[in-house]
């Protein structure tokens, strides 16, 4: 699966075009993405902070590529996430890089890290479940 | 809404409406019922969040979205001297697929309060599906106490 053709099914998708990503990298057990920063992102005003939600978003949609990136329709479906904010996001770009833990025939695990300026500085951390079947 | 004083209703209001840019307004959220015990908001249906062309069924993501923003709502109303507050972290099930053109409502409440930490829970389903919950989420929160309160610096501009 190239990545021109994953941005091309990615494009189908409104909420992905709403969070306006590109998916950077691909293999079989990794999806790298960056989103773009737009003021529809902002859960802080004031310091114009990524929304938890939205940073969240992005990543549970890295995830679902890593798992599926051959979707037809519509991505991977999600059973559930936890996510551990650990650094405001801020203006600017923000990146993702999902890494499947676990692929079965019914379930997968993704775990996926995102970063703005520096990868060892991380925003956000999480966990994704998907089904498969 | 007995338990809440004019004036933080007042806030309330003008903090919500001070966000003129970002994802709250966006998502044009309208408070139904607010109380120190439980919020209740609606969110219209945005076809900018669906997953699918049809555009016919919501992402979970903006259901996360929306737990996360509703439960900041909770606890700006539940607790009292907070300056600041950020998501420490968030566990949401995705309970049945979100298909349905319909609003959505969210019900969220701070289950408990430390000096530093709330805690908060929240459903969310279909405007007139209450029993067919489409997600649940739990939280924490970090508070950061102070006197410049967050709807001061939204309202007048300062940052804390």
């Amino acid at each position: 699966m190239d990545v021109q053709t994953v941005n091309a099914n990615v494009s189908r998708v409104p909420f992905f075009r709403f969070l306006n990503f590109e998916v950077r990298s691909l293999d079989s057990l990794h999806a790298e993405a960056e989103m773009t920063f737009d003021d529809r992102h902002i859960g802080n005003p004031i310091m114009e902070y990524y929304h938890g939600g939205i940073i969240a978003s992005f990543m549970e949609a890295t995830a679902a590529i890593a798992v599926q990136p051959d979707f037809a329709d519509v991505p991977a479906k999600p059973i559930n996430l936890t996510v551990d904010y650990l650094r405001p996001g801020v203006k600017g770009p923000l990146f993702a890089r999902a890494n499947v833990t676990r692929k079965g025939k019914r379930m997968a695990s993704v775990s996926v890290l995102s970063w703005q300026t520096d990868r060892e500085k991380a925003v956000a951390e999480g966990l994704y479940h998907f089904l498969l079947v | 809404m007995s338990d809440i004083t004019q004036k933080k209703m007042e806030q309330i209001a003008q903090m919500w409406n001070a966000r003129g840019k970002g994802l709250i307004t966006h998502m044009a959220l309208e408070i139904e019922e607010v109380s120190t015990e439980s919020v209740r908001v609606r969110m219209p249906f945005n076809p900018d969040f669906c997953v699918d062309a049809e555009q016919s069924m919501l992402h979970g993501g903006i259901l996360t979205a929306l737990l996360d923003s509703v439960f900041g709502l909770a606890n700006f109303v539940a607790i009292e001297g907070v300056s600041t507050m950020a998501t420490l972290d968030l566990r949401v099930d995705y309970l049945r697929p979100a298909r349905s053109r319909a609003d959505v409502i969210v019900q969220a409440h701070c289950f408990r309060k430390t000096r530093h930490i709330a805690f908060n829970s929240g459903s969310v389903w279909f405007a007139g599906h209450e029993d067919a919950e489409i997600a649940r989420g739990t939280a924490s929160f970090a508070l950061t106490r102070g006197e410049t309160s967050l709807f001061d610096a939204m309202t007048k501009g300062k940052t804390s």
